[in-house]
């Protein structure tokens, strides 16, 4: 059974991403999209990295372009429809918020 | 668990119990989830730990104790309240709690029973 | 199930996600406004016109694909929202429900999201 968890807040405002991380098992599925593309910058991404494959950790590109945040190299950026389509291939989605 | 198939429901409470509304908010939609006797089961995580702690005074803030419910929860058929340990470690609490019937999970374990939910809340 | 209210940036992102699914012919069978969600429902709503419009966005969806919208009416009365007043200040868009139509629609459904 695998998850899909959408964080959608700053961890320099809230601990949602550190919680996330928390229950992350390999095989889940990451996206970063609205404040949490700040993440790509924090260094608890580093954290999330070493529970996940790294195609299994995304960010909504316009989310990040929207904020002048610069997509690390190993991080995927995806389109809406894309995460849509993530939603399917996870067998549930939790919503960090 | 009932006989027909239903889906399998979680809801995570992350949130202290008075200054925000997430608390009273999942307690509701858990409540109304047991009473439709959907399988629902209770994650309490961070900041929600303190809601299941002992000796609480929500009177003396004006704040209606919602808490009392949660001994109903049997009431309701939710029978499954699952409690991350390390969050309670974080915040120097132990588990005395107002409530009877909780597992202790650690984050390895914690994590792997949500995942076998089919449909995840968290407030 | 979305709980952001219609002046957040947050509920651009909702609407985004379901007008995208929408588009990739996903069925969705439902939302369900929760928490500060309800306040789409205020028909008094007024957020200037250079802003998001939140409201005309779920409209447009609503009719072009008839999508339900279902009001918590237990949230809504808690802020101000009322269908047992003459005029109800409730946008006729929406339909007036309870968590319990979140039950039946969390059991019809797939996958269930929080937004």
């Amino acid at each position: 059974m695998s998850i899909l968890h959408l964080v959608r807040s700053s961890q320099f405002n809230s601990s949602d991403f550190l919680q996330c991380i928390g229950v992350l098992t390999p095989g889940d599925q990451l996206v970063l999209l609205d404040d949490a593309c700040y993440n790509l910058h924090h260094p608890l991404l580093i954290a999330a990295q070493e529970k996940l494959f790294p195609q299994k950790i995304a960010v909504v590109t316009s989310h990040a372009q929207a904020r002048a945040v610069t997509l690390p190299e190993t991080i995927t950026g995806i389109s809406m429809t894309e995460l849509v389509h993530l939603t399917f291939n996870n067998d549930s989605v939790v919503t960090w918020q | 668990m009932t006989e027909k198939q239903n889906k399998t429901v979680a809801i995570i409470n992350s949130q202290a119990p008075f200054s925000s509304p997430g608390g009273k908010d999942a307690l509701d939609t858990a409540l109304i989830f047991g009473s439709y006797e959907q399988n629902i089961a209770l994650f309490f995580m961070g900041d929600g730990v303190y809601q299941l702690i002992d000796k609480q005074n929500p009177e003396l803030i004006n704040q209606k104790n919602y808490l009392k419910t949660f001994s109903a929860f049997e009431f309701y058929d939710i029978e499954q309240v699952y409690v991350c340990a390390q969050s309670l470690k974080d915040r120097g609490l132990t588990d005395k709690f107002h409530i009877e019937n909780t597992t202790l999970l650690e984050p390895a374990q914690f994590a792997q029973t949500l995942a076998g939910f089919q449909v995840i809340f968290r407030f | 199930m979305i709980t952001t209210p219609p002046y957040s940036n947050l509920t651009a992102t909702a609407l985004d996600y379901v007008e995208s699914a929408l588009k990739a012919g996903f069925e969705v069978i439902g939302i369900f406004f929760y928490q500060e969600g309800v306040l789409h429902a205020d028909s008094n709503l007024s957020i200037a016109s250079d802003e998001f419009q939140a409201v005309a966005k779920w409209q447009q969806l609503h009719q072009q694909y008839q999508l339900p919208l279902h009001l918590c009416i237990t949230a809504a009365e808690k802020r101000g929202l009322r269908d047992d007043i003459t005029p109800t200040n409730i946008n006729p868009l929406f339909t007036v429900s309870g968590l319990g139509e979140l039950v039946e629609l969390t059991d019809k459904a797939d996958r269930v999201i929080q937004l």
